[in-house]
């Protein structure tokens, strides 16, 4: 076990006292890279280059004139489905393997512009979905806490580039828990923003009214620091918010005493039982929530599988038009697992995807007003610790509800939080929901539980 | 409860998206079409015809000028 590994905030501290050399952290990150990569597969394609050179403009800029931001010299890395320009951007597919951008997505290019340091591009499911394969370009992400054990996805490089301290922060992705899910398996911090908080421009879509980008890192309060730099709006993206963007790591540090948090007991408890460690994990968050202060009610909320239904049938719709014009002609090109659930597009009728987004009206409507006196909610992310990556079921989608899911239907603001580790020394998370674009009240109280904590003293082996 | 699907529909409804698909991708399918069903059921609620569906975007600058 190792924490040397800086946080973005510490980092930040150092190299704005000029005690830390963005060339050397870089080069610290690309050594763990070297050392570890050939067996977590976390990047797609290292940029060392560049990064060394990107690193040794911001050490010059710093020691010039000081830093631009807390993220100037700060190591990253971007999700394969984010473009990027002059640099391959595959989603790990067969289909885009020469593919090489001829500009920036808006995050990539706003984390330039905040002065970071690019090390590459990382490992993700196909086209952010389906996966893992083991049919892709690149072998599936391994998870550095035990590398015969899932990543989960879609953001699975991002998850273990960050738990191994190969990057402090990276781009995920989420469409029903693509950065949850690595975060929550790789016990690293990650953020689901509030939809349309965060340009989706130049992120190759895998369920339009779902997606979400957002930022995964160690802690929350690096989290909050990387969205202070994605955040706002971008005429590019059609669904993009205006709103005013707070300053959320102002919102850090304070105390919680009298936060109103409810607990969607049936989510974890009945609708979909979760494993022993993970209800003592989820039941030992909300009694030190609850010693800091805040006040826990119970949440009712319609079953999770409704939410599922709704979630899935828009995205099995949304999907498939992205790629019908590849799947008609080049399906065969397309991974197993990808191709399969672009195949179930065919059995969702017109009349069934509109009833399912007029469900999703009642349903964000069911949350508003549950939420209406509180700032969170509190519910799982994942039933247990990681399995075997050996071992996923093909169709889980219609066998597991996803307790990510209901938050991608109604486009609130959701974060996964290592809450504990289980009987095999794998991470546990709890998720925390906030209100639209309350994305500071969020980061606040997991702030708050992240330090009350211990959780985030240990790091996996592999770092 | 959702109607299984029979053959002639499922290959119609293959044939319509242009998907072409070996034997054994069309019987992996098949035996998750009742998924797709029960999910398509569980969203179907008595909410009359004036419920309105969930909006993702609203007027940009560009639909304004």
């Amino acid at each position: 076990m190792t924490t040397a590994i800086p946080t973005i905030a510490e980092a930040a501290r150092q190299i704005a006292a000029k005690k830390l050399s963005p060339v050397e952290l870089t080069k610290a990150c690309l050594d763990r890279v070297h050392a570890h990569d050939e067996r977590l597969h976390a990047f797609v394609h290292l940029t060392e280059e560049r990064a060394l050179a990107e690193a040794r403009a911001a050490e010059a800029a710093i020691m010039a004139s000081g830093p631009k931001g807390p993220l100037h010299g700060i190591p990253i890395g971007l999700k394969d489905i984010v473009d990027t320009k002059g640099i391959p951007t595959t989603c790990q597919s067969k289909l885009l393997q020469d593919n090489i951008p001829d500009a920036d997505a808006t995050c990539a290019e706003n984390l330039n512009a905040a002065g970071s340091v690019l090390m590459g591009k990382l490992t993700t499911h196909e086209f952010a979905d389906g996966g893992p394969s083991f049919d892709l370009p690149r072998p599936p992400a391994r998870n550095p806490w035990n590398t015969d054990h899932f990543t989960a996805g879609s953001s699975s490089g991002t998850g273990a580039a960050v738990a191994a301290g190969m990057i402090l922060c990276g781009i995920g992705t989420d469409t029903g828990g693509s950065i949850r899910g690595p975060a929550a398996y790789c016990g690293i911090a990650g953020l689901k923003p509030t939809y349309g908080l965060v340009s989706r421009a130049g992120v190759a879509p895998a369920a339009y009214s779902l997606d979400h980008i957002g930022p995964m890192a160690w802690t929350a309060a690096d989290c909050a620091l990387m969205l202070q730099a994605l955040a706002g709006h971008d005429p590019r993206d059609p669904a993009s918010a205006k709103r005013p963007i707070p300053d959320y790591a102002a919102s850090l540090g304070g105390r919680i005493m009298g936060a109103k948090i409810g607990v969607i007991h049936h989510f974890h408890e009945t609708d979909h039982k979760v494993s022993d460690d993970t209800q003592r994990a989820i039941t030992a968050a909300i009694d030190t929530l609850r010693s800091l202060g805040a006040e826990i009610c119970e949440v009712q909320l319609s079953p999770l599988q409704d939410w599922n239904a709704c979630g899935s049938l828009i995205s099995i719709v949304e999907r498939a038009a992205a790629y019908e014009e590849w799947s008609r002609t080049r399906l065969g090109d397309f991974g197993e697992r990808m191709r399969t659930r672009l195949m179930l597009g065919a059995f969702v009728s017109g009349v069934d995807y509109l009833q399912a987004v007029r469900r999703r009206r009642e349903l964000r409507a069911e949350l508003k007003a549950a939420m209406a006196d509180l700032d969170v909610v509190v519910t799982a992310v994942f039933p247990g610790e990681a399995p075997p990556i050996d071992a996923l079921p093909k169709w889980d989608v219609f066998q597991q509800p996803s307790f990510m899911m209901p938050f991608n239907v109604a486009g609130y603001p959701a974060m996964s939080l290592c809450s504990g580790f289980g009987a095999k020394g794998l991470p546990l998370a709890i998720q925390l929901v906030g209100k639209p674009f309350q994305e500071a009240t969020v980061l606040r109280i997991a702030d708050a539980f992240e330090k009350a904590t211990q959780f985030r003293d240990r790091r996996p082996l592999a770092a | 409860m959702p109607i299984p699907i029979d053959e002639s529909a499922f290959g119609y409804l293959l044939a319509r998206a242009g998907l072409t698909l070996t034997d054994a991708e069309k019987a992996e399918l098949k035996s998750v079409c009742d998924g797709i069903a029960t999910m398509a059921e569980r969203v179907r609620k008595p909410r009359g015809r004036m419920a309105e569906p969930a909006l993702t975007y609203g007027f940009a600058d560009e639909d304004l000028q």
